[in-house]
This record gives C-alpha cells, structure tokens and sequence, in this order.
C-alpha cells in the first residue's frame, strides 16, 4: 500500500507525462518507490529518510540524485524525458498589482 | 498611482475609432495615449484627436517584439515630461497595440520596469472584436485568441452591421475566456463605466472588487472551456494554502508552462494569514507580488485561482498543488 506521499507523486507524475505530451508508464513499485518508464528512460523515485535533508531520491538510469522537493523532482525527470524542455524562472515585478 | 489601459484587437476591429470616441468624453480628457501602428505610413495617429504632444506613436514594429524597449523609454519620457509640466498632467495612459500585437509582453513591461510600475498600475487589457469578422478571425488568426484570452474586458463593435446580437461570436469569446465580460460598442462607442467592469481596483471608490475581477462564477464546475489549444478554468481549494506551498505552485508553474501560462489571477487564503487573503496575478513567468487586502471581501472564504492557458491541463496544475501541499504540510508537521 502506498503511502499518502506517494499517491500524491503518482497522480502528479501520471499528470506531467500528460502535460509534457510524452507517453509512458507510472506505476508504485512493492519496495515504495514511483517507477516511470518513458522515451527509453526508467527512472525511479523514492522517499528520503527522515534524517535527511531532502525529500526524495530520483535514479535515472541508475544514477542517484536527492531532490529537496517536488519541485525539483519534475525538474529532474523533465530535463531527461523532455530534450526541448528549458526552464524559465518566476520573475517578480517590483510592485503589487494593487496597493491596499 | 496613473491607470493604464492596453487597448488591443485585431486588425480593423475598430480600436481607433473606440479610442478617438472615448477621448472625447470628459473622463478621458486627462489622457496621454500611445499608439503603435505596424508599418511604414502611421495613420491612426491622423485619426485621434487630442493634444498633440499627449499622442505619442511608435511606428518602428510591431510593439510586442520590436519596440518593446521603445515602449518603456517613451513612458519613461512621457513621465519626466509630466513631471517637468510640458505635457498635461494626465492620470491614465491608453497603449493602442498594433493588430498584430501580443499583449503578454508589453503587460510584462508595466510590470516589471521598476521606475514604470512604481508610477503607473495596470488597468486592464481592453480587447475590440469586430461583430461582422470576428469568429472568422478568431478561426484563423492565432494572435487574435491570445489578443482575447488575455483580455479583462472584451468589446464587440460593428455590431449595428450585424443587425441580430451576434450569438455564435459571443459563444465562442465567453468560451475562450469567461471572466471578462463582453460588452458592445454601438458605432464606435461605449460609455466608460462599463468599460470599467472586470477592473479590480477602482480609484474612485477606492475598493478592490475581487469577485468582479475574478469570476469564477462566469466558469463551469464541470469541464474547462477549450478554444482551439487555449483552455480556461478555475481551482476552487476550502483549506488555507501555506505560503511556501503558493511559492512552490507558483515557481514550478513558471518553469513548467513558461509562455503558455496565459495569466493567472487569484484570492488566495494563506494558512499564515487567516484574515487577510492574498490577491495573485501573473502573465506568462512575470508575477506581482501578492497584494494583502484589509479583509475578506465576503464570508466565502475558498482560494479562488483563474487559468487561462495555452494547453495546460487542469489535471496536472490540480495534482500538482495538492502534491505540493501535502509535501509541505508534511515537513512542516
């Protein structure tokens, strides 16, 4: 049974592979990890002991990265499944929309 | 703070005509204007009538792209000769875009150039359809769906041509972006306080109107609306959102969608900050910072966040804020 973390990751990870038109397999694994299988690629994601600090293990094909959040989870797996993908950062404008 | 209001549409739709009725009326008469025409001869400039050193036109491209720059130095200049008093102390300024102009970015450049957007605050994106060809633009001209996506108000004019209210046109604005009410033009002309609706700060009452600004309401539960590969709808959330859970949503939205994040607009009822909701607005990657109202303007106290965007599925954007979330709440316990 997977645990309330991992659901959340599955659904999210299901719902990415949809957004980045990318077609693929998520499925949880008996051990409590996502594994995804994709564009030739497998790539398995696994909570981070409590200890330390980040949430997640991403092991793309056998290499074995932390992941401090989910965000940087999908940036991850984007940037190997996803060869045209380039990231763009939030840019703050200077002033609130409005002043209240 | 001066308003700014871009007036867009596509080619022909009638936004000089609409601008030229406007500056006649009082409430406009303290107005600079700035007008983008794309190609070698301006006229619509010829067309408008108003103080002649308050109508400045840029005629070296299309505003989007070429002139963004231009954009920003000739407000610049607009603002040192208000201040110095050679030109009328206007308190609005309505940028006409050229037909073929992307609106995104030069919303972009009101909010992000600091000596612009700590003078001048964002009205509102008008956008003029034109009643007799509009769904056939619509059809075929991709700016012209991103001129309307992107619209706070959408105004239909030519409709004295049309004869009947041009139902399949409306259908098809309403599914495309729901929130911005359209209203009609008759010959040209519209009174401004309708043009007002959909803003979400008004001066004069000095009040913020988020659920006219937002309607959410305007938007099915049930399904998204999809127009072409453009796409609308609503998250609606009863539990409070942490604010680094909003930091996080927000941040992978820009990295992930980037260019097809529309805009997205939002009262957000921030965990840390139970009574105070926070009022979220983005175009593209480029985000206000959150604006804190004194209150919640009702007892209805869900997040309300609007998406318009280009062929970003409501599934992943949902799956995405509560996986956020439950991470959050999770190293936060």
């Amino acid at each position: 049974m997977m645990s309330k973390a991992l659901e959340h990751l599955h659904a999210l990870m299901t719902q990415s592979l949809v957004a980045w038109r990318l077609t693929g397999t998520v499925h949880g694994t008996n051990d409590g990890a996502i594994l995804i299988s994709c564009q030739g690629h497998n790539i398995r994601i696994e909570q981070a002991p409590p200890h330390l600090p980040f949430q997640w293990f991403v092991i793309i094909d056998n290499r074995r990265r932390p992941a401090i959040s989910l965000v940087a989870v999908l940036r991850q797996v984007r940037s190997v499944l996803d060869p045209g993908y380039a990231t763009m950062r939030a840019r703050i404008a200077p002033l609130a929309l409005v002043t209240t | 703070m001066i308003e700014a209001l871009v007036l867009t549409g596509f080619l022909g739709s009638g936004k000089t005509t609409l601008l030229a009725h406007l500056l006649r009326r009082p409430e406009f008469s303290r107005t600079a204007v700035i007008i983008n025409e794309f190609g070698e001869i301006g006229l619509d400039h010829d067309l408008i009538e108003a103080s002649e050193e308050s109508v400045i036109e840029l005629q070296t491209g299309c505003l989007c792209c070429k002139v963004r720059n231009d954009l920003a130095t000739t407000l610049h200049d607009l603002l040192r000769r208000r201040d110095q008093g050679s030109v009328t102390a206007f308190t609005r300024v309505v940028i006409e875009t050229s037909g073929l102009a992307d609106p995104a970015p030069i919303l972009q450049t009101l909010m992000t150039d600091a000596m612009i957007a700590g003078r001048i605050v964002l009205d509102g994106v008008v956008t003029i359809v034109d009643a007799v060809t509009g769904i056939d633009t619509l059809s075929y001209e991709e700016i012209s769906v991103k001129q309307a996506a992107l619209a706070d108000r959408l105004v239909l004019t030519k409709t004295d041509l049309v004869g009947l209210t041009p139902l399949p046109l409306i259908g098809r604005l309403r599914a495309l972006n729901p929130t911005a009410p359209v209203l009609s033009a008759q010959r040209g002309q519209i009174d401004p306080a309708h043009l007002f609706q959909g803003r979400l700060y008004d001066p004069l009452a000095k009040s913020v109107d988020v659920q006219s600004w937002l309607r959410v309401e305007a938007i099915p539960q049930r399904c998204a609306h999809q127009h072409q590969d453009v796409n609308t709808y609503a998250i609606v959330r009863r539990d409070p959102i942490r604010a680094v859970t909003l930091t996080l949503f927000l941040e992978a939205l820009c990295e992930h969608c980037g260019a097809d994040l529309l805009r997205l607009k939002g009262i957000v009822n921030i965990l840390e900050s139970p009574n105070r909701p926070a009022v979220i607005h983005g175009v593209q990657h480029v985000f206000h910072p959150p604006s804190w109202l004194a209150r919640w303007p009702s007892e209805d106290r869900y997040s309300r966040i609007v998406f318009i965007t280009r062929s970003v599925p409501r599934g992943w954007v949902n799956a995405l804020l509560e996986a956020l979330d439950a991470e959050v709440t999770a190293v936060s316990a």
